[in-house]
């Protein structure tokens, strides 16, 4: 099973609860080797689609597969997918461990493995501990363990945002940045966009049960800005706007700060060095993402 | 299937909820049946025959018989905690032919119910045993009858912690589940058995089935008494046994059959 690259392929999945339509003819894949962001407002279906992908919800109507198997049919389930649907997903009177070696048993896998995610997680010291007094973020981080036991090649997170502390961001942005350059399929749904902005590759955006956009990041984004912090502010827009080439727009933000659009940071830093022109700092900005996502995801207002 | 079960005992045995059941069944065997047998089946309101007699011994027997819905409970607290604590869906994760989890869960609860049972019986026996012997009072039935009943009794236990399951697979949500078995088998099966008519039902019911199994006829005789009826005979013993075993039949295919469809939220 190492080594397999395994896309998610959602085909026409329609889900229907009496007159709702939480899902209605969704098609979409998820490649293997990169994040993929599941973007949509709140209720948009983003959990009952990933339910459906992974067999706790039977869909009304089209196919969710992992490798080309529906994942009822997957001969090694845990091995093959991890996932976290947000909230508790343990007895509040077993201890880490014991959780552990529940699900470890339940997936055939070997023992020793509980403490390979405990350490994995940073949870070996509360591996002891009653998860009644576990906090949200140990909480998270169990429910991660949980899905890692099988050491699976494909990762669905539901709103792993929520309750994460900065640490705990950047930790999940390493542990499912290094999971993707292994080959493997990791999609992460969240209904704000900047938290997951830093973790994605590609995006699958939904609204109302219904695709809106999906494709990589960087096309949705359009081109970045950069924003310098220059004690040399003004003769620096003065050397980018003349030339020779492609010149870039400046725009005057305040004392001692510009924002450059069409460059990317590299550009305007080695600009400024090669004009001896002091940089204190340089900060990418993918401009308009946060209202690009707003305007797909959000109803039109009508206007007369 | 042997590591689903392996996983159900790593699950049972890792909360304290394990101890306590065992611990409540030495209270009930040993404890409340010392108790009974210390005061007197003579003594009691209104009064029975001694336990030198069949009909006292069995009675108190009986009585016994009455805290299945301990057991009961038990097993749908277990089944229904997998729910409320959202651990359904890892399960399910884990392994998704939803039916094997559920028959490897009855299999690991049988063995738990046959526990609970054995100390049960066991506590009971030497508490009776002790009692008579330090009373000087002879028992009413020879030592292997009475070890015989209690058997019974013991398997009982195992029975209703098996339909226990089932309830709670059904209804999934703990307090509604556990009102369900407890209120059914505590008050609802005692407040049919007062309706005429209704009434005749009760030897097919679990609790009259679970009476039959020790010829306990206490209940039905006071409940006549009462209303002035002719008193409700119950099953035999072995026909008592497979009424119960349908019920745990019955409990078991819906407990595994039930999830095999339904979307986990």
């Amino acid at each position: 099973m190492t080594g397999d690259r395994l896309a998610i392929e959602v085909s026409h999945l329609t889900k229907r609860y009496g007159d709702i339509t939480a899902v209605r003819d969704l098609s979409f894949t998820v490649e293997p080797g990169a994040v993929t962001g599941f973007l949509g407002p709140n209720g948009a279906g983003k959990t009952t689609t990933m339910r459906m992908v992974t067999g706790l919800v039977s869909p009304t109507g089209g196919t969710a597969t992992i490798g080309g198997q529906p994942y009822g049919r997957l001969t090694h389930p845990s091995r093959t997918v991890g996932a976290v649907f947000g909230g508790n997903a343990f007895h509040p009177g077993h201890t880490a461990r014991d959780h552990l070696r529940v699900y470890a048993a339940l997936g055939g896998h070997p023992d020793g493995r509980v403490a390979e995610v405990l350490d994995l997680l940073g949870l070996a010291e509360a591996a002891d501990r009653r998860t009644r007094g576990f906090s949200t973020g140990m909480r998270q981080r169990l429910n991660l363990a949980t899905a890692l036991l099988g050491d699976p090649r494909v990762l669905l997170l539901d709103e792993p945002g929520n309750g994460l502390d900065p640490e705990g961001m950047a930790f999940l942005r390493t542990l499912l940045r290094r999971l993707a350059d292994d080959g493997r399929t990791v999609l992460v749904s969240s209904h704000v966009l900047s938290e997951i902005q830093q973790l994605v590759d590609d995006v699958v955006v939904i609204r109302r049960g219904e695709l809106v956009t999906a494709g990589p990041l960087s096309r949705l984004a359009g081109p970045p800005a950069v924003l310098v912090t220059s004690p040399d502010a003004e003769a620096l827009a003065a050397t980018l706007t003349v030339g020779p080439g492609p010149v870039p727009r400046v725009e005057t933000v305040g004392a001692g700060r510009l924002r450059v659009h069409g460059w990317d940071a590299p550009g305007v830093a080695d600009h400024a060095a090669a004009h001896r022109l002091r940089v204190h700092e340089l900060v990418t900005e993918h401009t308009g993402l946060e209202q690009l996502f707003l305007r797909l995801t959000t109803d039109e207002v009508t206007t007369r | 299937m042997s590591l689903l079960i392996t996983a159900e005992f790593r699950r049972l045995l890792a909360t304290r909820m394990w101890g306590g059941l065992l611990l409540t069944a030495a209270l009930l065997g040993g404890g409340m049946l010392g108790a009974m047998a210390l005061v007197g089946p003579e003594s009691f309101d209104p009064p029975l025959p001694g336990l030198d007699t069949e009909a006292g011994l069995r009675a108190v027997l009986g009585i016994l018989g009455y805290t299945a819905f301990v057991p009961a409970a038990a097993g749908t607290l277990t089944v229904t905690s997998e729910y409320r604590h959202g651990t359904a869906a890892v399960t399910f994760l884990f392994a998704p032919r939803r039916g094997r989890v559920l028959a490897a869960k009855l299999a690991a609860y049988a063995v738990v119910g046959l526990a609970y049972g054995l100390v049960l019986a066991g506590t009971a026996a030497a508490a009776l045993f002790a009692v008579a012997a330090a009373r000087d009072v002879p028992l009413g039935l020879p030592t292997t009858s009475v070890l015989a009943l209690l058997a019974r009794i013991g398997v009982a236990m195992a029975v209703y912690l098996l339909i226990g399951v089932g309830v709670g697979a059904l209804v999934r949500h703990q307090v509604a589940a556990l009102g369900v078995v407890v209120g059914y088998l505590y008050l609802g099966e005692p407040m049919l058995m007062m309706i005429p008519g209704v009434n005749l039902l009760y030897p097919v019911l679990p609790g009259g089935a679970t009476a039959a199994l020790t010829g306990f006829t206490y209940l039905t005789d006071a409940m006549s008494d009462q209303l002035g009826t002719a008193a409700v005979p119950l099953l035999p013993p072995a026909a008592g046994a497979l009424v119960l075993a349908g019920y745990a039949v019955t409990a078991s295919a819906l407990a595994v059959l039930l999830p095999l469809r339904r979307d986990i939220t």
